[in-house]
C-alpha cells in the first residue's frame, strides 16, 4: 500500500513539475497555444470558404480538431525529448540509479506533456468563440470530463512509448518534426477518416489521438454517448504502457551494459 | 639566442580588398552552412526537410480539398513554395544566431572582414537549399496531387521561385539578426513559418481574408512570389507576372537591408556595452 501510494506521489510530483517547466518554456507555449490558434484560424477560413463542409457544427468540429492537433504536437515533442533532455541536463543517470522505478518518472513526464497539450483545446475553443462566433455546446456534458481524462491518459501512455522508442535515435526532435503532420492526417483530426483511403483506417485504430478525438467529439457534438472510444482509449493506454515497459527495460539494460546511458 | 625559422605564410588578401571579400562571401557562406546549420546532417535533414514537407503538403491538400472543395493542386502549389521557408527561415536564423550560441561570434566580429560579404555569403547555401526543398515539394505534388507545369512556363516558375526563396531567406536573416539579442531565436522563426501559412495565400486565397490580414500578407515575403508562381503555372508569361516578381524582389531586398542594418547596429551596441556574448 505504502509502495503504491509512493508511486502515485512520484507520478504526481513529476507531473506537476513537468507542467511548471512547460509553462516557462517559450517553445511549449508556441506548440500548445499559438500554433493551434493559427491552425484553427486556417481551418475556420477554409471551412467558411467551403460553406461549412462539416455540417452545422463545423466551427466546433474544426476547433476541437485543431485543438487536438496541438495536444498531439505537445505530447510528441514533450515525450519525444523527455529522455534526451535528461541526458543533456545530466540527470538521467541519477534518475535511473534512484531506488524508485524510472518508468514512473517517465510516466509523470509524458502525462504532464499530454495534460499541458490540452491548453490547445481551450485555446482553439476560446479563439473560435471570441473571433468566429462559434457556439459552445456539449451533447453529453457529464461525459466530457471523462472523455478528456481518457484522452489525456491514452496520449500520455502513447507519449511514454514514444519517449522510450525515440531514445534509440540520436536526434529525437527530428523524428518529432517528421511525425507531427502524418498523425494529424491518419487520425482524422480535421478531415474525417471516411474521406481518406481505406488502408488508413486500420492504422488510425492503433493511435490514441483517433479515439481521444472520437471521445471528445462524441461528448460535444455526438448523437450517442461515446463509451466505446473512451473504453478504447483506456485499452490502448494499457497496451502502450506494457509495450513502453518492455522497450524501456531493453533500452536501459543495453545502455548500462554498453556504458552509453549518458551518451547522446 | 637563435631565431627560429618560421615557414613563410602565404600572404592573405588584404581584408578590405575585393578578392578577400569575394572569397569570404563564397567560402564563409559554405562554412556557415556546414558549421552552423544544425540540420545539415542526413539524420536530421531527411526527417525535417524531406519528410516533414512531404506530409505538410499532403495534409493541407487533404484538408483544403475537404473543407473548400477546391482542387488539391491549389494547396499543393502553395505549400510546395512555402516549404522552402524551412531552410530560409530556420537556416538563416541558425546561420547568424548560432555564432553566439557556439561561442564564435566574438572571434568573427573581431576580424576586419567586410561585413557585407560576411553577411551576404550566408544567403547563398540557404537559398540553394530552399530551392531543393521546394523542387522536391513540387515533385511530390506532381506525382500525388496532380500539379502540372507546362514546359513553356518552367522558366517563369523557376524565376518566381528563386526570388521567393531569396525574400524568405531575407526575412530569415532579419530574424537571425534579432536572435543575436533574443534568448530563443527559434521561437520567432517558428512563428514566422506559421504566419506565412495563414497570411500569405499559401492555403487561403488572399482575397477571402479580412482587409487587415491582406495588408499584413502584402508586406510579407511569399505573397507576391507565390501569386506569380501560381499564375505562371496557370500559363501566364513573364510579361504578366513580372510585376509581381519585381515586388517580391523589392520586399526581399528591403528585408535583407533591414537585416544587415540591424546586424551592424547590434554589433556596434554589443561592443559598446560589452554584451556580445551575453545570453
Amino acid at each position: 500500500m505504502n509502495g503504491a501510494r509512493g508511486s502515485l506521489r512520484l507520478v504526481w510530483t513529476v507531473w506537476v513539475f513537468t507542467m511548471k517547466a512547460f509553462m516557462a518554456s517559450e517553445f511549449f507555449l508556441l506548440t500548445a497555444v499559438l500554433q493551434p490558434v493559427i491552425f484553427a484560424s486556417i481551418a475556420f477560413f477554409l471551412f467558411r470558404i467551403g460553406g461549412d463542409a462539416a455540417g452545422e457544427h463545423t466551427l466546433l468540429y474544426a476547433a476541437l480538431g485543431t485543438g487536438m492537433m496541438g495536444v498531439w504536437s505537445t505530447t510528441l515533442f514533450g515525450a519525444g525529448g523527455a529522455i534526451a533532455w535528461q541526458r543533456w541536463e545530466g540527470t538521467l543517470e541519477l534518475l535511473v540509479a534512484a531506488p524508485r522505478r524510472y518508468d514512473l518518472v517517465l510516466a509523470g513526464q509524458t502525462l504532464g506533456a499530454s495534460t499541458f497539450g490540452f491548453y490547445s483545446v481551450i485555446a482553439t475553443l476560446a479563439w473560435g468563440m471570441v473571433l468566429f462566433g462559434m457556439p459552445l455546446r456539449a451533447s453529453f456534458p457529464v461525459l466530457l470530463p471523462v472523455a478528456l481524462l481518457a484522452a489525456i491518459i491514452a496520449l500520455g501512455a502513447m507519449g511514454m512509448l514514444i519517449a522510450t522508442s525515440f531514445v534509440l535515435y540520436r536526434h529525437a526532435n527530428a523524428l518529432s518534426n517528421l511525425l507531427e503532420y502524418p498523425v494529424w492526417i491518419v487520425t482524422g483530426l480535421v478531415v474525417p477518416l471516411a474521406t481518406l483511403p481505406a488502408w488508413i483506417g486500420p492504422i488510425s485504430w492503433l493511435l490514441a489521438p483517433t479515439w481521444g478525438m472520437e471521445a471528445i467529439r462524441g461528448a460535444t457534438i455526438g448523437s450517442a454517448p461515446p463509451w466505446l472510444p473512451i473504453v478504447l482509449c483506456m485499452v490502448l493506454a494499457v497496451v502502450y504502457w506494457l509495450l513502453a515497459r518492455v522497450v524501456l527495460v531493453y533500452v536501459l539494460n543495453k545502455a548500462r551494459r554498453d556504458a552509453t546511458l549518458s551518451l547522446a | 639566442m637563435t631565431a627560429i625559422a618560421l615557414p613563410r605564410l602565404q600572404t592573405p588578401a588584404h581584408a578590405g580588398s575585393l578578392r578577400a571579400s569575394l572569397r569570404l562571401f563564397w567560402y564563409g557562406g559554405r562554412i556557415s552552412y556546414t558549421a552552423l546549420f544544425n540540420w545539415a546532417r542526413p539524420s536530421i535533414y531527411i526527417p525535417t526537410l524531406i519528410g516533414a514537407p512531404t506530409f505538410q503538403i499532403l495534409f493541407f491538400a487533404t484538408l483544403g480539398n475537404y473543407a473548400t472543395g477546391l482542387d488539391p493542386a491549389y494547396f499543393a502549389i502553395g505549400n510546395s513554395v512555402q516549404v522552402s521557408a524551412m531552410s530560409g527561415i530556420y537556416g538563416m536564423t541558425m546561420a547568424i544566431a548560432n555564432e553566439r550560441w557556439f561561442g564564435t561570434l566574438h572571434a568573427v566580429l573581431a576580424t576586419p572582414a567586410n561585413r557585407a560579404a560576411l553577411f551576404g555569403g550566408r544567403f547563398v547555401p540557404f537559398i540553394a537549399n530552399g530551392l531543393i526543398v521546394s523542387i522536391y515539394g513540387f515533385t511530390i505534388s506532381w506525382i500525388f496531387l496532380g500539379v502540372r507545369i507546362a514546359p513553356g512556363s518552367l522558366g517563369v516558375v523557376a524565376l518566381g521561385l528563386v526570388v521567393t526563396v531569396f525574400s524568405c531567406s531575407a526575412i530569415g536573416a532579419l530574424q537571425g539578426s534579432l536572435s543575436l539579442r533574443l534568448r530563443d531565436g527559434l521561437f520567432g522563426a517558428n512563428m514566422l513559418v506559421f504566419v506565412f501559412l495563414l497570411f500569405c495565400g499559401v492555403n487561403i486565397p488572399l482575397e477571402t481574408l479580412p482587409g487587415w490580414m491582406q495588408a499584413i500578407g502584402n508586406a510579407l515575403p511569399f505573397t507576391h512570389g507565390l501569386q506569380a508562381v501560381r499564375q505562371a503555372i496557370g500559363g501566364a508569361g513573364l510579361g504578366e507576372v513580372g510585376g509581381l516578381i519585381a515586388i517580391e524582389l523589392g520586399i526581399g531586398v528591403a528585408y535583407a537591408l533591414a537585416a544587415f542594418a540591424l546586424f551592424r547596429r547590434l554589433e556596434t551596441s554589443s561592443r559598446r556595452n560589452a554584451t556580445l556574448d551575453v545570453r
